[in-house]
């Protein structure tokens, strides 16, 4: 049905609702607001990266003129285990300890206590006068040290989950898990070929330009409001509740505008804190982290290690696919290292295979998503070794991908049945794209892989508002980080059938809008843009009974084109079509001002393929890799508003390029981060960049009105082997382990 | 890793009162504290927020703002762009300054340069739009087209996480285009429209045009002396935490009355080491209100740079005469940091990396040092005693630095080993000068930064090369004995190996190259 659909709206490129304000400095992002009254509030960090809390003494700090509050983990109500969901992991017990160490301090970096007084300078002066007495311990900074034997614990309450029976020792193993189907040791019997390899990824921040920031005020009577950059203001409302032990109905959640999340912010850090500042003073206050602080204790990804194999005919049949695969969690449990099994193997065929997947604490901070979690580092090592089977079988890459890729009806590795996927028309579509094709000089070289990324679907809600002139207002709760804001409209306006210019949207706090999940998950246009179509369709039937009021026929005698009410072909009635806005000015005289409803937990996301192709060129001399060519093709279902589609495409890919050249956390012996600014952790600028080129397929997702599948999370996907493939063939060596850095690729070269 | 901490300033303190233009009004501000910036000054104290903070420490661009400035003959305004995160209030003295709210607020009267960015949807989250506009409306002002090339290099500074910055640079291209939205297309006969005036007179190219901001900034411009200050102001630690002299003189006799004086100059060091070492500095001496210092002088023998010119005044000179090094200071810092970065800051800061010293000591430059009324000349090989430590003494500083003109048959290059292309610190810098007459008839100098505590000349693989025919086994050779001679350290820009690799394959790429133009370069 979409495919055929005569869109009038969707598909075409106008300026967002919020254009204006981006562009004018006049969007309110986290730390642009402030109340009368106010405190400043600093965290106290450990500088340990393992140690014991020994003893907290706040009292020196408190006794300062202008100190207001200090808290440490003490301050904090004991919260109960349980898991968090959502596309993070993890459990509120660990997010409360994450939010302030209790005894023990995991990374260096992590809260130890905090402060609030009446400027920012007094703060941090304060933090200078508390105690703290530590006693340090080994720090474990990587998975081999991490699962070594005898390795130091860090919660001695760590015994792995998923291995039966109970294991008899802690480890820093938290959990194990296995995927399989067939029988993997007939599937390597029957390859004819074989290949093997160890693949590795460091630890990666998100990056967003915004640091984390929350304002937060409490009244007498205990209700809390807060002005928070987040993805999502419903679930900072249960993480609050949870680690403050306060009713969510307490708690008021305003997301400010947000500079950038890429999943790091669908997490709370400083929120609860100021909150209980704010609580103790009786003052609002505020929490902005500093670059570095963003750097030590947010966000990062997961670092891991895969070993990986694959079986295969001489025709490029996959017989076989196995990896073992280790994530870093950071201090907690809970890392990407499901969804990351969950995406490797998934588009393609295959009969036999197994996964063994480990999730593994480090005295690191505690992982967050980022962009498609845990997909990018387990698909670099896939898409990697596909590569070399490619050489191997003097294939070409896409050849092979295209014999062994998914579509309609295969059952994906991770479970559920295909429906209409885009995987083999992104492939054709980058075999016959020029930049396959063109013309490399001797040190260059050309790579492609393949991305994937299920898209979730979860709840949204949404209303909409007919305002007296026939305008409408919609409103949902999905915070706006790249463009949702225009999608939403153009939805409404299609379903309605009016122009886009008169549609407004707004997104709500918790109390003005109605429940929604993160903008995660790649699901707000799909998820929420349904919620909204939904909404529009309530708001046509009514203005048809409204129509049919004033008409005086039945309702049922009442079509709606165009945005106008006309009777149905066929009615024997002279009517002059009725305009939304004539049938909203009316609207008081026909029952009431019209406002639509929906409310869904969303079903069928339609999974998002990607093809990559990325064209580098090595120095030789300092091992430096350019890139000098990048296409970014991807099946989006259908495209709402196209511009922003390829903003997300291009975006991923550079973030997906920086994974794989430079960016990682590089850490002295003593668990000390050694570069937590932009300068040194290596951001692309613009000039470290091609133009990335696009390409929108588009294969519509039947479960959604318009077609839309999630376009946020697979471009970052394919970026990481792309590279890594397009440096293999410049440089004629496979080197295995991410960033592709200058070092390490001249090292390389020389061997 | 805690927060930065800010030095508060004791109540009694004296300090020269600021006085800048924003938005066509005079700013005074007479409270601040040495360390305050001008981003803190925007977004706390005026409340315009629009200018972000994702950084403070010059690297991510959100805080990009655009400065004005009186030309030496005082009858136009020059803009650059500039980090408000490393811009210390006082610096804003005698000078405009542009935000974002400076431009348009309204869909109607958006300035092309918002126009073509929210109508090639440039922004998704949208943090880092601000100062994309203001590197854009810089160039919008100072060019009257562009192009793709010209737009890297405009944008060096500015980070953008979500958009991959095609459709950044596609506005940029196309920003012209949409000057037409606000200058009538066809004119209303003597009708001005004054949305075009508005853009233009913020500063436009015609004096004329100027008239009220020029007027404005002459009345920023005060004269005040050291001389001023009582006898016991003067040599007291506790006083004066800020002054900006406007004579060399003035300078000299701070320095020598004040042995707690740090030279502020660009500040983009010393910001740095406020925000990131804790330093705290009890008297900071701005040497950019000094017009000599600000001069470039040629000579027959010699470029002589005074010690305030920053490096986007210096480069276009140094370009004239060694083309060749287009591209690396095109990868010096950023755009806005080469805009109040110096030279001589680059020098006296005696980083191992600094940029331009292995250049500089291949080309034999000299520091002009000045102690009260006193002068001495030293070579540059000599300024480096140890690991960030100077031959500098109390109470003397660099009035500029003198470079030899360039010799007759010299190749001359200079690399930079980073990872990213633009805004990043070097894991090696390198400089190689050749004369050369024929194979047998020549003469090198190499230098090195980052393989040693201080940057430094390679002078036994000099001499070997010096005394040997130039072809591809000498530079074999020569590539073992630079090996020999430096023992690089480890860190977290590069390993020790990497170095010493990178450092011997320099060589001999520029060697090949000089040798065997016509041949590419292979590997070593
Ligand atoms: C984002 C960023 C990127 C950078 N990228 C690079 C890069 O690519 N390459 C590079 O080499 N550097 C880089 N730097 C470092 C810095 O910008 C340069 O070293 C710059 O040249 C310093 O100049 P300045 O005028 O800002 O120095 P300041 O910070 O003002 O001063 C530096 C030091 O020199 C002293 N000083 C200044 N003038 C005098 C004088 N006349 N006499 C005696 N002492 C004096 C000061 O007291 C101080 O100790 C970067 C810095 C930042 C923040
Ligand atoms: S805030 Fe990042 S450069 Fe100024
Ligand atoms: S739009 Fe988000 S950082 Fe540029």
């Amino acid at each position: 049905m979409s495919d055929t659909h005569d869109y009038k709206q969707i598909g075409t490129r106008p300026i967002r609702p919020d254009g204006v304000d981006k562009i004018t400095g006049r969007a309110n992002y986290g730390a642009d607001y402030s109340l009368p009254g106010m405190l400043h509030g600093v965290v106290l960090r450990s500088p340990y990266a393992h140690a014991n809390i020994k003893r907290i003494d706040l009292g020196k700090a408190l006794a300062l003129e202008g100190v207001y509050a200090a808290v440490s983990g003490a301050d904090f109500p004991d919260v109960a285990a349980g898991g968090m969901g959502g596309e993070g992991g993890g459990d509120f017990k660990d997010l409360a300890s994450n939010i302030m160490a209790r005894d023990k301090a995991l990374y260096h970096g992590h809260a130890v206590a905090a402060v609030a007084a009446t400027s920012r300078e007094l703060a941090i002066e304060a933090l200078d006068l508390i105690e703290v007495d530590y006693e340090v311990l080994t720090p474990v900074m990587n998975l081999d040290a991490a699962m070594a034997e005898n390795a130091p614990l860090l919660n001695d309450k760590i015994y792995t989950m998923g291995v039966n029976p109970k294991p008899e020792q802690p480890s820093n193993v938290a959990a194990r898990m296995e995927f399989k189907r067939g029988d993997i040791d007939a599937g390597f019997a029957d390859a004819e070929v074989i290949v093997e390899g160890e693949f590795r990824t460091p630890t990666v921040h998100q990056g967003y330009i915004e640091p984390h920031a929350c304002l937060a005020t409490m009244n007498q009577g205990g209700q809390a409001t807060l002005w928070c950059s987040t993805q999502g203001h419903f679930e900072v409302r249960t993480a609050v509740s949870k680690t403050l032990d306060m009713d969510v109905c307490d708690i008021k959640v305003i997301a400010t505008e947000i500079g950038g999340g890429f999943g790091g912010k669908t997490v709370i850090y400083q929120e609860p804190v100021a909150i209980l500042m704010s609580k103790i003073s009786g003052r609002p206050v505020k929490m902005v982290m500093d670059r570095e602080e963003v750097f030590r204790a947010s966000g990062p990804a997961s670092a891991t290690l895969s070993k990986i194999k694959l079986g295969a005919k001489k025709d490029g049949t996959l017989t076989a696919m196995s990896c073992w695969m280790a994530y870093e969690a950071g201090a907690f449990p809970g890392s990407s290292m499901a969804p990351g099994a969950m995406c490797i193997f998934a588009p393609y065929k295959t009969d036999n295979f197994l996964i063994e997947g480990f999730d593994v604490v480090v005295n690191k901070p505690k992982v967050a998503a980022y962009r498609a979690p845990g997909a990018p580092q387990s698909m670099y090592a896939c898409e990697s070794l596909m590569d070399e089977l490619a050489y191997k079988l003097e294939m070409d890459p896409i050849d092979l991908r295209l014999k062994n890729a998914v579509e309609k009806g295969d059952q994906a590795a991770y479970g559920p049945k295909f429906n209409e996927v885009g995987l083999r028309e992104c492939l054709i579509a980058a075999k016959e794209h020029p930049n396959y094709s063109r013309e490399l000089t001797e040190t260059q070289g050309r790579g492609i892989s393949v991305g994937f990324w299920f898209n979730a679907g979860m709840q949204s809600s949404a209303e909409v508002h007919i305002n007296e002139n026939g305008t409408v207002m919609v409103i949902e709760g999905n915070p706006d980080i790249g463009g949702s804001r225009a999608s939403m409209a153009l939805m409404a306006a299609e379903t309605l059938g009016v122009p886009y210019e008169k549609v407004r949207v707004l997104v709500g706090d918790t109390e003005t809008a109605g429940f929604t999940n993160v903008t995660g998950g790649s699901r707000t246009t799909f998820a929420t843009g349904m919620a909204v179509i939904q909404a529009s369709q309530d708001i046509i039937s009514q203005a048809k009974q409204r129509a049919a009021k004033t008409w005086e026929i039945d309702e049922d005698q009442v079509d709606w084109q165009d945005g106008h009410a006309v009777p149905m072909p066929g009615v024997n009635a002279d009517w002059e079509p009725l305009s939304l806005a004539k049938i909203a000015a009316k609207s008081g005289r026909t029952g009431g001002p019209l406002l639509g409803r929906a409310s869904l937990n969303a079903r069928g996301a339609g999974p998002g393929f990607s093809v990559n192709i990325a064209e580098v060129d090595v120095d030789p001399e300092t091992g430096k890799t350019e890139v000098v060519g990048f296409t970014a093709i991807q099946d989006a279902g259908k495209a709402i508003h196209p511009a922003y589609v390829e903003g997300q495409l291009q975006g991923g890919a550079v973030q997906g390029i920086g994974w794989a050249l430079n960016e990682e956390y590089v850490y002295d012996d003593k668990g000390v981060m050694q570069n937590p600014g932009f300068l040194d952790y290596r951001i692309p600028v613009a000039s470290d960049l091609p133009k990335i080129d696009t390409v929108i397929i588009e294969v519509p997702n039947k479960a959604h009105p318009y077609g839309v599948r999630g376009v946020g999370e697979t471009p970052i996907v394919a970026p990481l082997a792309a590279v890594a493939n397009a440096v293999r063939s410049a440089i004629g060596i496979r080197v295995g382990e991410l960033p592709l850095s200058p070092p390490r690729l001249l090292a390389a070269m020389d061997e | 890793m805690n927060p930065k901490k800010k030095q508060a300033l004791p109540k009694t303190i004296q300090h020269q009162p600021v006085r800048f233009v924003l938005d066509g009004e005079l700013i005074d501000v007479n409270d601040y504290t040495t360390n305050q910036t001008l981003l803190e000054y925007l977004r706390d104290t005026l409340q315009r927020k629009g200018t972000k903070e994702g950084c403070a420490e010059g690297d991510c661009g959100a805080c990009t703002v655009v400065l004005g400035q009186l030309s030496e003959d005082k009858e136009s305004i020059q803009l650059s762009t500039s980090n408000a995160c490393l811009q210390y209030l006082p610096t804003l003295d005698g000078k405009q300054v542009f935000t974002v709210e400076s431009l348009g607020s309204e869909l109607a009267d958006l300035h092309p340069v918002q126009r073509s960015l929210v109508e090639h949807h440039g922004s998704q989250c949208g943090f880092c739009t601000p100062g994309f506009v203001m590197s854009l409306f810089w160039l919008y002002k100072n060019k009257t087209q562009t192009c793709y090339q010209e737009l890297l290099e405009v944008l060096s500074g500015n980070i953008c996480r979500c958009t991959g910055y095609r459709s950044i640079l596609d506005a940029g291209l196309h920003m012209y285009k949409y000057a037409s939205s606000v200058i009538p297309t066809v004119p209303n006969t003597e009708d001005k429209n004054p949305e075009a005036e508005k853009w233009m007179s913020l500063a436009g190219p015609s004096p004329t045009q100027n008239n009220a901001n020029l007027a404005l900034l002459k009345r920023c411009v005060r004269k005040t002396t050291f001389a001023q200050y009582a006898q016991e102001e003067r040599q007291d630690p506790s006083k004066l935490h800020y002054l900006a002299p406007q004579s060399t003189e003035d300078l000299a006799s701070i320095v020598l009355d004040r042995p707690d004086a740090t030279l502020l100059a660009g500040g983009t060091d010393i910001g740095v080491s406020i925000t990131k070492a804790f330093t705290e500095f009890p008297l900071l001496v701005y040497t950019g209100n000094i017009k000599a210092l600000k001069k470039i002088n040629i000579t027959a023998n010699q470029t002589e740079v005074g010690s305030a010119v920053t490096l986007s005044q210096i480069i276009p000179t140094l370009l004239s005469e060694y083309p060749e090094l287009e591209d690396f200071f095109k990868r010096f810092a950023s755009l806005p940091i080469r805009n109040i970065a110096t030279l001589a800051g680059n020098i006296c800061n005696a980083s191992p990396v600094g940029d331009s010293i292995p250049l500089l000591l291949c080309l034999d430059s000299h520091l002009k040092l000045r102690t009260g009324n006193s002068h001495r000349v030293l070579p540059l090989s000599e300024f480096y005693l140890g690991y960030q430590k100077t031959a500098l003494q109390t109470g003397e500083f660099l009035e500029s630095i003198q470079i030899p003109r360039r010799g007759q048959s010299a190749h001359l290059a200079s690399f930079k080993v980073s990872k990213r292309h633009d805004q990043d610190i070097s894991a090696v810098c390198a400089a190689f000068y050749l004369k050369h007459n024929d194979r047998s008839e020549h003469s090198i100098k190499i230098a090195y930064g980052g393989m040693a505590a201080i940057p430094k000349r390679a002078t036994a693989t000099e001499d070997f090369i010096n005394n040997n025919h130039l072809n591809t086994e000498t530079i074999l050779q020569a590539m073992n004995i630079l090996k020999q001679e430096f023992t690089p350290l480890s860190d977290f820009r590069a390993s020790a190996e990497y170095r010493s690799k990178v450092a011997g394959n320099l060589l001999y790429r520029f060697l090949n190259e000089v040798i065997y133009p016509d041949t590419p370069p292979a590997t070593a």
